[in-house]
């Protein structure tokens, strides 16, 4: 090997061709903005006056542009700031319990010398496809458990994905070699030790991937409070704007069976462009969030190596 | 593998009956209460006396209703309870379900045996009255070990229409009675041709020429007024499914309802007491030749750019409708009626509206269980719940309270008695209709001191259909349902709006229809029906 | 791998006692760490699974005490009664064609294109704009498919959609979307292609990061191209995770994505040829019905057959390569 590759390695481990990447960067990139045009059209219709949609429907060029949706959206004031806090907390909390009973839970999957290995994957593997259905959920959450009105209501019943403890372990499974648990295990390190000390600073990118599509869930969820909350001072920020939705839906699709007074009850209810605007407030604070976990996921060459 | 599995679920049942158990355990003392409240019934002999009297003990109703908009119910409360507790000796707890989330809520709540002592029900909700009535989530009121009405719902009885008695009839799980005390609101239906007349006039016509022609002659008009406004101007705005109901007089035959309507009576178009042109029979109505007729007559209409192609769109048809309407974007439209609407319409609009009904005023078993209140079989005090709902719906000063707030704080009343609302009301607003007897309200600002007398004139003297009453029950052809529900979703829209050529379409969908037991379910509609009017004697 | 740390540590009895005693600690220890999950599972999961009997019953409230459980203890066994709606449409053989083949289709072609969107992304050399693609390629996950239906709709809308006017510039007669079914397999793969690669992406990138960089180098050293690096570096590290993505979907494959298949094509009946899926059928069979031992039903047939899959599957692999499967 010449001396300019080896210095070429050393700063990049060996790229493909630049033509190849300028490839990549074509189907990569459009794909990338494809994917973000339909929430440019949401900006688009947040911005629109009612009028506008009134007249044409959902355009990519409305007749006439309007900030009203973002003032009534401030002016909603109190009810927003409360359900902005409501989603953070309930994401955050939520997610550092979830990953760590996640992580555990899934570590001792990985752990081939655990005795009871396969039988806590199929157990947690089998409530993937098998559920009881919504009303027996339901009456456990809310009568046994008391999950109702509270915090835990929303936080609780999606403490445990086993579809994100079956990815973790994989990820163990990849990035984890076998002589690392040994070695610790006759240095004599505990469990946890091993697995808080060793496992876990080596398992970054996968811990922050599972983390990233926990808290997603989190934020992204409105059925949990939909069930089991009615106290307006626990609305998450998504279920705000799904109570919205469901009204409006509801409305029009009744409106020949609840009657005239449908149309009126429809006028009182927040336009589109607002209920898009609230989309924008809703898709905004997470897609900020995401480089923190990026940071981890794409970090090219600067974890990886466990020889030591 | 297997053994696990087995176990697992042995597991848990047992755990899950286990916790059965200690709900069970928990609930003990109800049964208590009950008999306490039955020897109160029973020590005061007199039954007059019981509903106005005040019961000894304490207890606490849970209601759970639809449509509200509240967000600061303390000072509304706060007086009802204080009223109810001298009354009857009660506390509300109102359950204020929302447009959308009820149906989910409510459903979830009666399936899993929730203490909410009444429910909002009726015709269209997910916990619909028929059958759930039948499959035992509500109490029968008139049962005759333990007549509820007859001990504390006379006042009901008296003041609500004989109408609304009869369409809350229906043979439920408790054999056949009366399972949920209705709203008096617009009880009657009546389908309208929604004339925008500003531009009727502008092309030179009047409301008497839409009185005069019908569906297959609004052509010329129509034709005149597509030329004038151009391309993209529709101007006939129509909801498929009322469309063919208004030009075909088929009605929804309650129990069918919701399922894009597979099932269909005639009614007299002149005189809906009477038989229509079929009889009293269930048809089904996609193998009437008014049907083909409808059909064909929407296509050429649909091909001739009257309709517009976004109504055989299901999900955007009714948004795009409201706006159109809302706009003035069309020239004819479809509306069920409810008293005043033109007035209000004109108003919300912003043009000058006419209605021009097809039918006269009809009460039908749909349009009878628009709105009602049932009591769950799960509720500790249907005894307390029903003395409730008989103060609800017969005292003016309690409906008033609940339903428009505090005088003083959500409303005032004016000179002549009418109600005007304050900036709190926005922070209380329960579903007028969906609470019960609405003609107990005063008036609001415009509608006049003597709305109500007109109100009630105009729905207490609407004429009944002749199979009032009636509901399909569809336990026994639950399979065929299923397959046809997903049969008419396919086609009965673009039929109906024309979206499609009925030539080559209606042959298919009726073949598909009887291929998936469409023959059956009529059969068994009928010989129902048959038993049905045997049953009231005609 | 016990037995070769005690093979490795020494061989005396006492060594072996110690070596027990610290199996059983190390098992009880791995026991407390699943513990949480496990009580969590067994609450939320196991129990309410009793419901599944619901399946099989009549579903009626038991008036004299009304509480879910005593309605289903209560309730009339009806055997397979509630399962026959699945099977006796005209159209269940069409749905079923439908929901197997979009799901084959799509799981083939996810596995291809993200491990192929992952590795191009991975040999990005500006980590920025990997970055950048990376949380553009997310957003699709934010948008409900309500929102998404919207934006289809301003493309197709027969009298404002941007490629209707398109066509009709072009002088062209315009297709009429929603009522013509042979343009929607198209139509609703790339919709769920552009919803779900972001996701899927994302794993394999994680899992490509996570590999041990010391294995790169080691093939480097050899002489080996970037291409070929991939392919016996990149590749076999990632199969792992295929694999197991791939017994997850198959698990799935009688399951739909019902926004996808409900509101982008705004439920329009004349394209059910090829829009009508399992998911979409149940709904609108049992949508005014509330028959919750039907619906039951539907979900215990869709999750039993996915699992019989995913126990062939997991056997079939287990046997080629135990180190992939599941269990």
């Amino acid at each position: 090997m010449s001396t300019n590759n080896k210095k070429q390695k050393r700063n990049r481990l060996q790229s493909v061709s630049i033509p190849t990447e300028i490839i990549f960067h074509l189907i990569i990139g459009g794909f990338a903005i494809a994917c973000i045009l339909p929430f440019i059209f949401v900006i688009i219709i947040s911005f629109s006056s009612e009028e506008s949609i009134r007249m044409i429907g959902y355009s990519f060029k409305p007749i006439k542009w309007s900030t009203d949706a973002y003032k009534f959206v401030f002016e909603m004031g109190g009810q927003l700031w409360r359900s902005y806090f409501n989603s953070f907390f309930v994401s955050v909390v939520g997610t550092l319990i979830s990953i760590t009973m996640c992580v555990m839970y899934a570590y001792a999957l990985f752990r081939r010398d655990f005795k009871y290995r396969k039988f806590f994957t199929f157990f947690a593997f089998f409530t993937m496809l098998f559920g009881g259905g919504l009303a027996p959920t339901y009456m456990v959450c809310k009568q046994m458990l008391s999950l109702s009105d509270n915090y835990a209501a929303l936080i609780v019943p999606a403490l445990v994905n086993p579809f994100f403890i079956i990815i973790m372990r994989t990820f163990l499974q990849t990035s984890v070699p076998e002589e690392l648990i040994e070695a610790a295990a006759i240095d004599g390190s505990g469990e946890y030790n091993t697995l808080f000390k060793i496992i876990i600073p080596i398992s970054k990118p996968g811990i922050a991937t599972v983390s990233l599509l926990t808290i997603i869930n989190y934020w992204n969820d409105w059925f949990l409070a939909m069930l089991y909350v009615r106290e307006p001072n626990l609305y998450p920020l998504q279920y705000l704007l799904m109570k919205m939705q469901n009204q409006v839906d509801f409305l029009i699709k009744n409106s020949s069976v609840i009657g005239v007074e449908a149309s009126k009850l429809l006028q009182d209810l927040p336009s589109t462009s607002l209920r898009m605007s609230l989309v924008v407030f809703i898709v905004v604070p997470i897609a900020c969030a995401y480089p923190f976990f990026q940071r981890y996921i794409i970090s090219g060459l600067t974890i990886g190596s466990v020889k030591g | 593998m297997k053994k696990v599995l087995a176990t697992l679920l042995t597991c848990g049942l047992l755990i899950g009956s286990l916790a059965g158990c200690g709900e069970q355990a928990s609930v003990a003392p109800a049964p208590e209460t009950k008999t306490e409240a039955t020897v109160t019934e029973s020590t005061e002999a007199a039954p007059e006396a019981t509903s106005s009297d005040r019961p000894a003990d304490h207890v606490t109703l849970k209601m759970y209703l639809e449509g509200s908009n509240v967000t600061d119910d303390t000072a509304v409360l706060e007086k009802v309870n204080e009223y109810l507790d001298e009354k009857l000796n009660v506390t509300l707890e109102p359950i204020w379900g929302t447009w959308g989330d009820f149906d989910q809520g409510a459903v979830l709540s009666l399936q899993g045996g929730e203490d909410v002592d009444i429910y909002f029900t009726c015709s269209w909700t997910l916990n619909e009255y028929n059958q759930f009535a039948r499959d035992g989530y509500y109490v029968r009121l008139d049962d005759p070990d333990n007549n509820l009405i007859e001990k504390y719902g006379q006042d009901i009885l008296n003041l609500l229409p004989e109408v609304l008695i009869k369409g809350s009839t229906i043979e439920g799980a408790n054999g056949y009675g009366i399972y949920a005390v209705n709203g008096y609101k617009d009880i009657a239906c009546q389908n309208c041709w929604d004339v925008n007349v500003d531009l009727l006039k502008k092309y030179g016509y009047t409301v008497e020429d839409i009185e005069k022609a019908d569906y297959f002659t609004f052509g010329d008009i129509l034709a005149k007024v597509k030329e004038g406004e151009g391309e993209n101007f529709y101007p006939l705005l129509i909801e498929g499914a009322v469309l063919e109901r208004m030009v075909d007089n088929s009605i929804i035959v309650a129990g069918d309802s919701g399922s894009n309507n597979l099932l269909s009576y005639y009614i007299n178009p002149k005189k809906t007491s009477d038989e229509g042109a079929y009889g009293n029979v269930i048809l089904n109505k996609f193998a009437t030749d008014e049907f083909k007729k409808f059909c064909e007559k929407t296509r050429e209409y649909y091909l001739a750019g009257y309709i517009d192609p976004d109504m055989a769109n299901p999900d955007k048809a009714n948004d795009v409708r409201a706006n159109k309407q809302l706009t003035g974007q069309y020239l004819i439209g479809t509306q069920s009626y409810s008293l005043g609407y033109e007035i209000q319409a004109s108003t919300e609009r912003g043009f000058e509206v006419a209605m021009v009904p097809t039918t006269p005023a009809y009460v039908d078993t749909t349009s009878s269980q628009g709105a009602m209140m049932a009591i769950s079989t799960a509720s500790k005090n249907p005894d307390r719940a029903m003395m409730f709902l008989n103060l609800l719906n017969t005292d003016p000063y309690l409906f008033t309270l609940l339903d428009f707030g505090v005088e003083g704080i959500h409303y005032n009343l004016n000179e002549i008695g009418e109600v005007e609302f304050t900036a709190e009301r926005d922070n209380y607003m329960p579903w007028t209709n969906g609470l019960g007897n609405v003609t107990l309200l005063p008036p609001q600002k415009g509608q006049g001191a003597d709305f109500w007398e007109g109100f009630k004139a105009y729905y207490g003297n609407a004429d009944e259909i002749p199979i009032l009453g009636y509901t399909f029950n569809p336990e026994n052809v639950e399979n065929e349902f299923a397959a046809l529900a997903n049969v008419a979703a396919e086609y009965v829209l673009p039929l109906c709006t024309g979206a499609v050529d009925p030539d080559e379409k209606i042959p298919e969908f009726l073949a598909k229809l009887e291929a998936n037991g469409m023959q059956k379910v009529v059969d068994e509609a009928n010989s129902q029906l048959q038993s049905f009017l045997a049953s009231q004697g005609k | 791998m016990g037995a070769t740390i005690a093979k490795t540590v020494g061989g005396d009895s006492s060594a072996k006692s110690n070596n027990k005693r610290k199996n059983r600690k190390k098992t009880l220890m791995l026991l407390t760490m699943v513990a949480p999950t496990a009580l969590w599972l067994i609450l939320l999961r196991y129990i309410p699974m009793a419901g599944i009997v619901i399946a099989f019953k009549k579903y009626k409230v038991y008036t004299p005490k009304p509480s879910l459980v005593n309605n289903i203890i209560n309730s009339k066994w009806v055997g397979l009664g509630n399962f026959k709606f699945l099977f006796t449409s005209s159209d269940t053989l069409l749905v079923l064609r439908n929901t197997v083949g979009y799901n084959l289709l799509w799981i083939a072609l996810g596995v291809i294109i993200s491990v192929s969107f992952a590795i191009m992304i991975n040999e990005i050399t500006s980590k920025f704009v990997a970055k950048t693609y990376q949380t553009m390629m997310f957003f699709p996950f934010f948008l409900s498919w309500v929102v998404v239906s919207y934006f289809v709709m301003a493309l197709l809308d027969p009298t404002s959609g941007l490629i209707v006017k398109a066509q009709i510039a072009r002088g062209l007669t315009p297709t009429e979307w929603y009522h013509d079914y042979k343009p929607w397999p198209v139509i609703l793969t790339i919709c769920n292609l552009w919803k779900n690669m972001g996701y899927q992406t994302i794993l394999y990138l994680a899992a490509i990061t996570g590999i041990d960089k010391s294995q790169y180098e080691a093939a480097a050293i050899d002489g080996a191209s970037k291409w070929q690096q991939i392919w016996y570096v990149t590749i076999p590290n990632l199969r792992n995770m295929v694999i197991i993505l791939l017994i997850m979907d198959i698990g799935k494959i009688f399951n739909s994505d019902f926004g996808l298949f409900y509101s982008v094509p705004q439920n329009s009946g004349t394209i059910f040829r090829t829009t009508q899926v399992l998911d979409t059928y149940v709904y609108r069979a049992l949508m005014n019905s509330q028959n919750i031992g039907m619906s039951t039903a539907a979900s215990l047939f869709q999750n039993a057959v996915g699992f019989v899959l995913i126990m062939i599957t997991n056997t079939m692999i287990r046997k080629i390569d135990p180190d992939s499967a599941l269990f």
